[in-house]
């Protein structure tokens, strides 16, 4: 059966950013921004949802059916950093700086994410918790907060934030790790209001805890390396 | 600028269908004799008469029908999603498993495979699927405790979606 809720989405996060996102540096994304990121998205869908079938029911694993139907979970994480990883390979290939082209891709990706998350309309994927001012999500009678539109809010605002920064002259490989801190940083918050089952944080939650605590770990060594390396000033 | 006219222009029509495609709802209401709920852990084979009765014999509380086959890969992953919420809110709603479209050795090992504890019913002639509308594997009806069908949800089910819809039977 098809999930056209989820095909939209996926059109809707193809588009969008490849359509109405001007990368910056335009050098780093010569090629464009799909013709780019197309092969990481596909890269970062097959690994995250290996690794959720190697986690949830690793006897899945030897049935290609069962590993193509996404809609039955995908880890984030992995797939984030296996995405992270073939943009690196093909930026070495082209010769074109890892930094720059990472940096260059922040903001779309995030509009990318926002466009996802904000889909979850058309996916029945919105419920937060009880709220007055929530959204009725289809055949329930509680109103529920739309976690996943707020997400998108929140992504947005941080595209918007890394761009300015970036233009501004931010370093780009600040830029990039800053990106992958705002991702965390909004899916451990998010996490909190995640309705789920049973007592204790999810396994989505934990990972998005852990991954924020790279990225800030990750940022200050970039900024003491850049510190390190920043000429001495003549002061006398 | 045509480009991203065509694109606004193709984005709109496809959230328009995506937002106007028919739900999965379908109207039911059990009806019939009272009969016991089969037991917990077990396979058992009834009729759509029958599965009916089980259902009138639960009002008062909630139930979650689920609908699922050995050969379903998302079947696979709401299972143990299931057992989860059965063994943490049990108390509060009754989930029942039906088994359809599928041999019945395979269905005995598919619960085994996944320690499934809660009752499951084996529909060997289709009749139940054909009595709920069934249009999909899996499919989840979730009937509030006055017997009345609440929703429907066709396809996966997610963590999130389930534990919305837990939280609107409570509400």
């Amino acid at each position: 059966m098809i999930d056209i809720g989820l095909l939209v989405s996926i059109a809707i996060v193809l588009t969008v950013p490849a359509v109405f996102v001007r990368p910056w540096p335009p050098a780093a994304m010569e090629a464009g921004v799909l013709d780019t990121a197309l092969g990481a998205l596909g890269i970062g869908l097959a690994v995250g949802r290996l690794t959720a079938l190697a986690i949830d029911d690793p006897g899945s694993l030897t049935n290609l059916s069962d590993v193509m139907i996404i809609r039955s979970g995908v880890e984030f994480w992995p797939g984030l950093i296996a995405g992270l990883a073939w943009l690196t390979f093909r930026a070495r290939r082209e010769g074109v700086s890892v930094s720059a082209r990472l940096a260059a891709l922040a903001p779309p990706g995030l509009i990318a994410w926002a466009c996802f998350e904000a889909t979850c309309l058309l996916r029945d994927g919105c419920p937060g918790p009880t709220s007055a001012i929530g959204l009725r999500p289809d055949g329930l009678v509680t109103r529920m907060f739309p976690v996943g539109l707020a997400v998108a809010v929140a992504a947005v605002a941080g595209a918007f934030v890394l761009d300015r920064l970036h233009r501004r002259g931010h370093q780009s490989l600040q830029v990039a790790v800053l990106a992958v801190m705002t991702v965390a940083a909004i899916r451990s918050v998010a996490s909190i209001w995640l309705p789920h089952i049973g007592d204790g944080l999810t396994r989505q939650h934990r990972a998005s805890i852990a991954g924020l605590a790279v990225s800030i770990a990750a940022l200050v060594v970039v900024r003491v390396r850049r510190q390190g390396a920043a000429p001495l000033v003549d002061i006398g | 600028m045509r480009t991203k006219v065509i694109a606004l222009v193709a984005l709109a029509a496809l959230v328009v269908y995506a937002v106007t495609r028919p739900s999965g709802a379908t109207a039911f209401e059990a009806s019939g004799e009272p009969r016991d709920l089969p037991a917990a852990g077990k396979l058992t084979e009834l009729s759509a008469a029958d599965f009916e009765g089980v259902l009138v014999g639960l009002r008062g509380k909630p139930v979650i029908v689920n609908i699922w086959a050995s050969w379903c890969a998302p079947c696979r992953t709401e299972t143990p999603l299931l057992e989860r919420t059965w063994l943490a809110h049990g108390d509060e709603v009754v989930i029942i498993g039906v088994a359809s479209k599928d041999v019945a050795a395979d269905s005995v090992r598919f619960m085994d495979e996944f320690g499934v504890t809660y009752p499951n019913v084996f529909d060997g002639s289709g009749e139940i699927r054909a009595r709920l509308g069934l249009r999909g594997f899996p499919t989840t009806y979730v009937f509030g405790a006055d017997g009345r069908l609440r929703t429907t949800i066709v396809g996966g089910l997610t963590e999130q979606r389930l534990a919305a819809v837990l939280e609107d039977l409570r509400g």
